[in-house]
């Protein structure tokens, strides 16, 4: 099997940087029972979709062999920095280049000292896999693709990497209700903005344990929509995508808020 | 009591592709030229600005987005790499600017005065914006004046365009009522493109220029009839059909900085003067200035009317 995990995590940074806020330690140890679950699956490689790494061109991969500095977010620099240093599967990301220009979308490789990695890929790939055992294959969220355009992109991509017989790990980075309190809150008072979002991310949240796909498809597009759902939740097209469209339940590690908005990690069932 | 003022205002949108053109040394990769109506525009636009002898030059940009708040750079001295994440292959510049964080703190306080969320930005490592470094470098590429760099709040994309350019309005006026405390001979920069649609290709050659032009006619024609309702003075009217040029023309002074910039100078009906237009990658860039000094609404003119 080229899956052998999956998981659908926020890119938020506000739990990373701050561990102990009470309403935010369901997101962390929920971080935290993914990467055990990851580190079990020992995938060859983790390929990684991140709703904040926006592009408008082309479809852009991560080909540098290592990349590492440090990040501060434009909106949360106050509560920190983020280091990274991150492996990149070469080899996987070229492939995948070529094979997004063979089913029609031009693509290019990334490939540039200090190029601004995404607070995302950084908060995902640091919880997720906090000793870099894994290297990472990282797409760009292209603002003009649609859903099926981003799943067929992350199906393209399992498909190089069964070519190169390499087992992967399916990563969406991305929140689920895009509702943000725009005004200073007492983070330790962090709860979902709006109770009907509330309402909806866990009804999705549900129809994700059930292993019912095809209902929730039905819904996605209202949810979307009353939601706010970041980025029209082209992280969970991504992952539909990228284990080839089926998965038997789900696991949610963790749910809770991150500045009002919704959030979860999901582990799903292959 | 010290009165400072401002003396001008600029159009000065930040395609990276301008800096690539020129091949400053700042800026890693190399180009064969290009874009060169563009980039002219902004040679008289440095001459004018030379003139203006400004204390400070304040830049809005598009490209430093903010959820919570109006965001203002509050480090004394930024230095570092910016890469542009959309033209990695153009834009990979070295920078250092200087911050006036006394007039930012000012604009930041007023601006909370007037009921809009504002933040001091005070990490040491924070990385400045391409957009701000690409305007600040095509106007005055010596980087010896101070900045104040403010974020676009995306109030105008997450409320209405309305709404949000009305939080642009107080943040204009608050900015003024600060320059005006602070002492400071002020210039403006709002960082904006006008038609925003472009084309999702580059050329092989990015600078081929037999490449280059309007992505399309419609886009074209609202950047003409904006810019010549500028050229006449008619701010009101601008104003009037702002969100219309907005939604049809996808414009990018939607995000707030060319209202921000109006606000504070008072709306002033005075002709613009266009130093060019040009297209790069298919969107529609003007560089103009209101010279409140010429017109007589600010500078020596103004001191010896009073
Ligand atoms: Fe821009």
């Amino acid at each position: 099997m080229t899956v052998v995990a999956a998981f659908l995590v926020p890119g938020s940074p506000l739990p990373l940087l701050n561990p102990e806020n009470g309403p935010w330690r369901p997101l962390m140890s929920g971080f935290a029972r993914a990467a055990r679950s990851l580190a079990a699956a020992r995938p060859d490689a983790i390929l990684l979709y991140s709703t904040q790494w926006m592009a408008v061109l082309d479809e852009l991969w991560q080909v540098r062999p290592q990349v590492s500095g440090l990040h501060v977010d434009e909106n949360w620099h106050e509560f920190g920095d983020l280091p990274f240093d991150l492996r990149i599967d070469v080899e996987l990301a070229e492939a995948c280049i070529a094979g997004s220009r063979e089913i029609g979308v031009s693509a290019k490789p990334v490939d540039y000292d200090q190029f601004p990695i995404d607070t995302g890929t950084i908060v995902a790939s640091t919880l997720l896999d906090p000793e870099g055992r894994f290297p990472l294959v990282i797409a760009a969220n292209n603002l003009y693709h649609d859903g099926p355009t981003t799943r067929r992109l992350a199906a393209m991509a399992a498909e190089c990497a069964k070519a190169q017989r390499k087992k992967i790990a399916v990563v969406g980075v991305g929140g689920l209700s895009g509702t943000l309190f725009r005004e200073q809150i007492d983070i330790t008072d962090d709860r979902i903005a709006r109770p009907e979002d509330d309402k909806w991310n866990r009804k999705i949240l549900q129809l994700m344990e059930k292993g019912d796909a095809s209902a929730l498809e039905r819904v996605t597009g209202d949810y979307v929509k009353e939601a706010r759902v970041d980025m029209g939740f082209k992280h969970y097209d991504w992952i539909v995508g990228g284990i080839g469209g089926r998965y038997f339940g789900a696991q949610v590690h963790g749910y809770g808020p991150c500045y009002g908005t919704g959030a979860a990690v999901v582990e799903y069932r292959l | 009591m010290a009165h400072g003022e401002i003396l001008a205002g600029f159009l000065a949108p930040h395609p990276p592709h301008l800096v690539y053109g020129e091949n400053p040394p700042q800026n890693e990769p190399k180009s064969e030229g290009g874009w060169e109506q563009l980039r002219w525009a902004y040679e008289r636009a440095r001459k004018s600005l030379d003139e203006l002898k400004p204390d400070v030059l304040l830049v809005h940009s598009p490209h430093w987005i903010t959820q919570v708040g109006h965001h203002f750079l509050g480090v004394p001295h930024l230095s570092g790499k910016s890469v542009d994440p959309i033209f990695p292959n153009l834009f990979r510049y070295t920078f250092s600017l200087d911050v006036d964080v006394e007039l930012a703190e000012a604009c930041c306080e007023n601006a909370r005065k007037r009921g809009l969320v504002a933040k001091m930005m005070r990490n040491p490592k924070f990385r400045v914006d391409y957009g701000t470094i690409t305007t600040l470098h095509m106007i005055r590429p010596q980087w010896d004046i101070p900045i104040v760099g403010i974020s676009a709040n995306n109030s105008p994309y997450y409320l209405t365009t309305e709404e949000g350019l009305d939080e642009m309005d107080s943040l204009g006026k608050a900015t003024r009522e600060a320059i005006e405390a602070t002492g400071r001979r002020a210039v403006l920069l709002a960082s904006n493109t006008l038609c925003h649609w472009h084309f999702h290709e580059e050329p092989a050659l990015p600078e081929d220029m037999s490449q280059e032009h309007p992505h399309d006619y419609a886009g074209y024609k609202w950047d003409m009839r904006m810019i010549d309702l500028m050229r006449q003075g008619k701010t009101d009217e601008v104003f009037r059909l702002l969100p219309q040029f907005i939604e049809e023309a996808f414009a990018e002074v939607k995000s707030g900085a060319f209202t921000w910039m109006f606000a504070a100078m008072g709306y002033p009906q005075i002709p613009g003067e266009l130093h060019g237009y040009g297209t790069v990658i298919g969107t529609g860039n003007a560089v103009m200035e209101w010279n409140l000094v010429k017109a007589g609404l600010a500078g020596a003119q103004r001191r010896t009317a009073a």
